[in-house]
């Protein structure tokens, strides 16, 4: 191995992904070359440096947890339903998203969702039609 | 996606099941004694993976608020500790940095415990802040994944949204930088003069991602 093909090598040695034939012939370059073993070790030495910096803790600046439980006092309860609306808003954009555009027969283009929640609207019109009328008849019923 | 090998990292202690479950069900002061706990850990992950203190803030404070609308989803099998530092890691990787913000001038982050902050027999914490806000944002990310927190590429890959080939390349070239930076902070003083190899290193580098990419 020469050197071109042992600093190629070198970042596949350290995360260990080279096989038994080319770890062998990768460290009987280093054996003998100063210059790539030096790189090695510089490149170790780099990887220590970094691991044990992930273990210094860093502080979060002063006020850091007023500010987030002022941000968690704006939250719905973790789990409770989502207010109706943002689900319905939420469920028409992903609509918009997925299906785009209808053209009309007069060329014209609207969103799918709009044509969607217009049939939300006509479906609540009918049920809210249908729960009335079925109150009336229990009122005709009763005395 | 465990915090793998980077057992540089203590994890505090998981709070009790009944302080979680309390947690869980809404009650906010049981989950101030979470962020008070754990506010140390979700901010170095993000500053890490960041390096900014304003944005290592915003992505702490989502962190949490994530974690607070899903605690109810959490499962005991995985250690609470492990679950939120994952959750730490995704949300500053999700992160972008905020539209028009001009690059700043690398801030030391306040580190808690001074007797930490020796990090090596050359290195020391400053050097290694200041390397690493030099890379550029393509490198620094996967760079961190990887040699803080040890994950293994195909997760890096998984998380940052990019091919395999592509994080390999980043994390070799964001080394390759790094080395760079520490010769010329002058972290090897008994370095030979050498600057041939260093040329030839880069060059081997970026020229080993047409074979992975
Ligand atoms: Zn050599």
């Amino acid at each position: 191995m020469d050197c071109g093909s042992v600093r190629a090598l070198i970042n596949r040695f350290i995360d260990g992904e080279l096989g038994y034939v080319e770890t062998a012939e990768f460290q009987q370059h280093l054996d003998f070359c100063p210059d790539c073993s030096e790189e090695l070790r510089e490149l170790c030495e780099l990887r220590g440096a970094l691991a044990a910096w992930s273990g210094v803790r860093l502080a979060p600046p002063p006020g850091f947890a007023d500010r987030v439980m002022a941000a968690v006092q704006r939250q719905p309860q973790p789990g409770s339903p989502r207010p109706l609306g943002e689900v319905v808003d939420g469920a028409l954009a992903r609509v918009d998203e997925v299906l785009g555009r209808v053209r009309l027969p007069h060329g014209r283009t609207i969103p799918v969702k709009n044509l969607l929640g217009w049939a939300l609207a006509v479906v609540a019109l009918v049920i809210g039609l249908g729960r009335r009328r079925g109150r009336d008849a229990t009122q005709a019923r009763t005395p | 996606m465990a915090p793998s090998n980077h057992q540089n990292w203590r994890l505090p202690p998981d709070p009790s099941r009944a302080d979680l479950a309390r947690a869980a069900a809404g009650d906010r002061e049981a989950f101030r004694t979470i962020v008070e706990r754990y506010g140390t850990m979700v901010y170095s992950v993000a500053y890490n993976v960041l390096g900014s203190h304003a944005d290592a803030e915003d992505a702490a404070q989502d962190a949490f608020l994530r974690c607070y609308r899903s605690l109810p989803q959490y499962r005991s099998e995985a250690s609470f500790s492990t679950w939120l530092f994952r959750l730490a890691l995704t949300t500053a990787v999700d992160a972008r940095r905020r539209e028009g913000r001009q690059p700043e001038p690398v801030e030391m982050p306040e580190i808690v415990d001074q007797r930490e902050a020796s990090i090596g027999d050359h290195v020391d914490a400053a050097t290694i802040v200041r390397a690493l806000g030099d890379l550029p944002e393509d490198y620094r990310t996967p760079t961190v994944l990887r040699d803080l927190y040890g994950l293994p590429y195909q997760e890096i890959a998984d998380l940052t949204g990019r091919p395999l080939g592509t994080v390999k390349v980043m994390v070799h070239r964001g080394r390759a930088a790094l080395r760079l930076r520490l010769r010329a902070a002058g972290v090897r003083p008994a370095a030979r003069a050498n600057t041939a190899g260093v040329g030839h290193a880069t060059d081997a580098v970026a020229g080993h991602e047409g074979g992975e990419a």
